[in-house]
């Protein structure tokens, strides 16, 4: 392949340097990357990723003060693990009517007060009443120092709650109870030094925009004062601070985004490769790999499947990302 | 559910096809020489702008840009024009396969780089731990 036709920056060496790493943040620059990929790759992570989260509740019993439909919502926004949610199917492509354990997992909360002092009930007294893949997909995210999870509601003596939750599979973009993660950080040239934002102040900008000094040290040589505007240049290094909700490990995050996008390209290229009759490409037989082989249907086979195309197809990816032994939580 | 309106567009309605709906439609465009408009549904920027400007990079494009017709439509048209060396169509094909091999490569180096950073941050833990044994 001719090296010159590949945009210039991909011939620099991709690289990422880690910032910081936990259970529950991924700090970390791209370098040598570009802005569209690195922005997709945001959006992706953003709303695209299937989670688990409450999607219908059966009520059974609510006396508390709170309205059903209050509750629901507030249910619905309570993180639940994600693990192994590759191999549970989406609801709508799922033969059962309504809901399965191929497809769901089934909380159940039921709690009563009986004393005279306030009860609360927690996000740990949901329980698990249907069979799972694994032992961790639905549970609910308890990373509190005493393992209680978020207030759902509070009963007085003699009220009762008693609701049947089912959890399926969703993305953020139908609603952002599902979304993986918290927030994503993200930030290019923090010298500002390709002029890509202007400012608003009162008096002096650089009194009243805070510059991040750690992103500003990562990012090459600082800004010079009075120093030429380069018209040609584009930023190269993408700070993302990759915060989780709590139900997927943060490097899950990162590594199913990839997956996510990929998949969706894979599923425009198939389309254009697949081709409909009369168009004016010459592939050589439609389904051969084109051009550059490389990559395709080798190491990573399992972006080829079409987008949404049968849940159990995209467990091929799932493998992917424990292959690399880099999921030790 | 209830559902105050019809008007209102069922939230699932951006991203899930309908059956036998495609991806991308591939149309020529008779007035340039060289042009096709290629119109995906059910995509959005994320997809739009990624291949958009990864297109400008290469020499044989002339043109590349894409637009969102109308906000409440989750479809958007992408018009490239190239210099006749290669079709609209097998250089938008070339420029997803270089995307997702540069994702992929993406992917192994941030497992890689995760994986190492937490070593590091465990040797350290480990160390940190013995010295105040010792003391």
């Amino acid at each position: 392949m001719d090296d010159d036709l590949l945009p210039p920056e991909d011939n620099g060496d991709l690289q990422i340097a880690f910032i910081e790493a936990s259970n529950e943040r991924a700090h970390f620059v791209i370098k040598n990357s570009n802005l569209e990929t690195a922005n997709s790759l945001r959006r992706t992570m953003l709303a695209e990723i299937p989670t688990l989260a409450i999607d219908v509740v059966e009520v059974l019993d609510n006396t508390s003060v709170l309205a059903d439909e209050f509750i629901c919502h507030r249910l619905g926004l309570i993180p639940l693990s994600a693990k192994g949610i590759d191999e549970l199917l989406y609801s709508r492509d799922c033969e059962c009517d309504g809901y399965c354990e191929l497809c769901s997992v089934v909380l159940t909360l039921q709690a009563k007060c009986e004393s005279s002092d306030v009860m609360k009930v927690y996000a740990r007294d949901l329980v698990i009443t249907s069979s799972r893949g694994n032992q961790q997909l639905g549970n609910p995210v308890l990373t509190d120092p005493d393992r209680l999870g978020s207030c759902i509601v509070k009963l007085r003596r003699g009220q009762a709650i008693h609701m049947r939750c089912i959890a399926k599979k969703g993305i953020a973009k139908e609603h952002a109870k599902w979304a993986p993660t918290a927030a994503v950080g993200f930030e290019y040239d923090p010298g500002n030094r390709l002029r890509h934002l202007d400012y608003w102040y009162e008096e002096d900008p650089k009194k009243e925009w805070p510059v991040n000094e750690q992103h500003l040290n990562m990012d090459g040589v600082p800004p010079q004062e009075g120093e030429p505007f380069d018209y040609d240049a584009v930023p190269t290094r993408f700070f993302f601070d990759v915060e989780t909700v709590g139900g997927m490990p943060p490097d899950e995050i990162v590594t199913k985004g990839i997956s996510t996008l990929q998949e969706k390209l894979a599923a425009v290229i198939q389309e254009l490769k697949g081709g409909d009759a009369g168009d004016n490409l010459d592939f050589g037989g439609a389904q051969s790999p084109t051009m550059n082989g490389m990559g395709y249907g080798g190491q990573d086979a399992g972006y080829t499947t079409p987008y949404g195309g049968g849940g159990p197809s995209a467990t091929a990816y799932g493998g992917a990302t424990s292959a690399y032994g880099g999921n030790p939580w | 559910m209830t559902r105050l309106t019809d008007d209102v567009p069922h939230r699932h309605e951006s991203f899930l096809r309908d059956y036998g709906e495609k991806i991308v439609e591939v149309q020529d465009e008779t007035r340039t020489p060289n042009t096709s408009l290629f119109t995906f549904n059910k995509e959005d920027h994320t997809l739009g702008n990624l291949i958009s400007q990864r297109l400008h990079k290469y020499p044989f494009i002339l043109f590349s840009a894409y637009k969102v017709p109308h906000p409440l439509f989750s479809s958007f048209e992408l018009r490239v024009q190239t210099d006749g060396s290669i079709t609209p169509k097998e250089a938008v094909l070339r420029c997803c396969q270089e995307i997702v091999e540069d994702l992929h490569k993406l992917k192994g180096k941030f497992n890689t780089e995760w994986a190492i950073h937490l070593a590091k941050q465990q040797v350290d833990e480990e160390r940190r731990g013995r010295e105040r044994e010792q003391f």
